[in-house]
């Protein structure tokens, strides 16, 4: 990120390569809507470009970029009416079955996935941070703005609704 | 801790999606154009002559220190000489505060810490030089000036101009905010305040 600050395209090339997929898993899955996550995804990048030259390495540049990413996703789910206390509620209901999708996936990738896609925003956030991203918990609560507790907990409560979901049938 | 083999396991089944090669294009356009537009360094910092980068950058910075300190050397002068004879115009010649002065002769006081540092510490400048060089460019404008405060400064500017309807203005700079600090969090009290409800 350095040698891209100081005017070297390639090596935003290979930064790009090396997060490209996990940073847009983690925004697909926490919003759910294609086509906004490539809008966010594209957003994230655009606002990395235009920090790039202010970036300092005090922290992983892991860490930096889904900092970016979560406050893109405040924003989202602010513009969708929902609130801070609102992202660490239930959300009404399960994404609907897709078809297509179950016909590819095994029962029980399916199953995980529908678990993943009905968690609480805040919870999905902080096991999506924590697989795609391999953030530990302080990293989440640093990305997230939450304290380390509040990190924990959000995913012991994921991973154990996911649990329950992966187990059943 | 949290973690579940299992569930890792599992996820890691799941489809790889990844971002369609038009988004790819376009961030990695995006990020050559940016790259093409920054001025070349002055010198290539590499190998033996890694030196000559952080060796410039302090002249530089001693240079623009000198010149600050001489001209507000000069101004006090000026001032202590016309002093007797505006003697009861008294308010008028109190010094101004020490960083509201600074700013008119040198938007960026001292190197470190600046103004523009925000509270998450992720973000400083990145190189002496490069800063300097940035400063006449900053302090243009009504979107340099905000630039050269605190955030939580420019923020509160941002609400300021919500509360007297300017909401054309405040979308302009609640954007620029974003793109100079795009890790920065707006607590959710100032969001209220800043966001066009």
């Amino acid at each position: 990120m350095l040698a891209y600050g100081r005017g070297d395209p390639g090596a935003f090339d290979t930064l790009y390569k090396r997060h490209r997929g996990a940073l847009f898993r983690f925004i697909l899955r926490a919003i759910k809507q294609r086509p906004a996550a490539e809008e966010l995804f594209q957003e994230t990048w655009i606002r990395v470009i235009e920090a790039s030259n202010r970036y300092a390495p005090q922290a992983r540049f892991t860490t930096w970029l889904y900092t970016i990413a979560h406050n893109l996703l405040v924003d989202h789910w602010r513009r969708k009416g929902l609130s801070v206390v609102q992202l660490d509620e239930d959300s009404a209901a399960a994404a609907p079955d897709n078809p297509a999708r179950q016909a590819e996936a095994r029962e029980a990738l399916a199953r995980l996935l529908r678990a993943i896609e009905a968690l609480p925003a805040a919870q999905r956030e902080a096991f999506l941070l924590h697989e795609e991203a391999g953030l530990s918990v302080a990293e989440i609560a640093a990305v997230t703005g939450s304290g380390e507790e509040a990190a924990k907990s959000r995913l012991r409560y994921a991973m154990a609704k996911l649990k329950a979901a992966v187990d059943d049938g | 801790m949290a973690d579940d083999p299992k569930i890792s396991q599992r996820y890691r089944e799941l489809p790889r999606e990844e971002p369609p090669r038009h988004v790819d294009d376009a961030i990695l356009a995006a990020a050559r154009r940016a790259a093409d537009a920054r001025p070349a360094p002055l010198v290539t910092p590499a190998g033996r002559r890694r030196w000559y980068f952080p060796l410039a950058a302090a002249a530089i910075i001693v240079l623009a220190v000198a010149v600050t300190v001489q001209v507000e050397r000069q101004q006090r002068d000026v001032e202590v000489a016309e002093a007797p004879a505006v003697a009861t115009s008294a308010p008028r010649r109190e010094e101004p505060p020490a960083a509201a002065k600074r700013e008119v002769f040198a938007p960026e006081p001292k190197p470190a810490p600046s103004p523009r540092q925000p509270s998450a510490d992720l973000q400083k400048a990145p190189a002496p030089a490069a800063q300097a060089m940035r400063a006449p460019a900053e302090v243009s404008g009504v979107v340099g000036k905000l630039a050269t405060v605190s955030p939580e400064q420019w923020l509160q500017g941002i609400a300021d101009l919500r509360r007297q309807g300017r909401h054309e203005e405040a979308d302009r700079q609640l954007a620029e905010f974003r793109k100079r600090y795009p890790d920065y969090r707006i607590p959710e009290a100032m969001l209220e305040k800043v966001e066009k409800r």
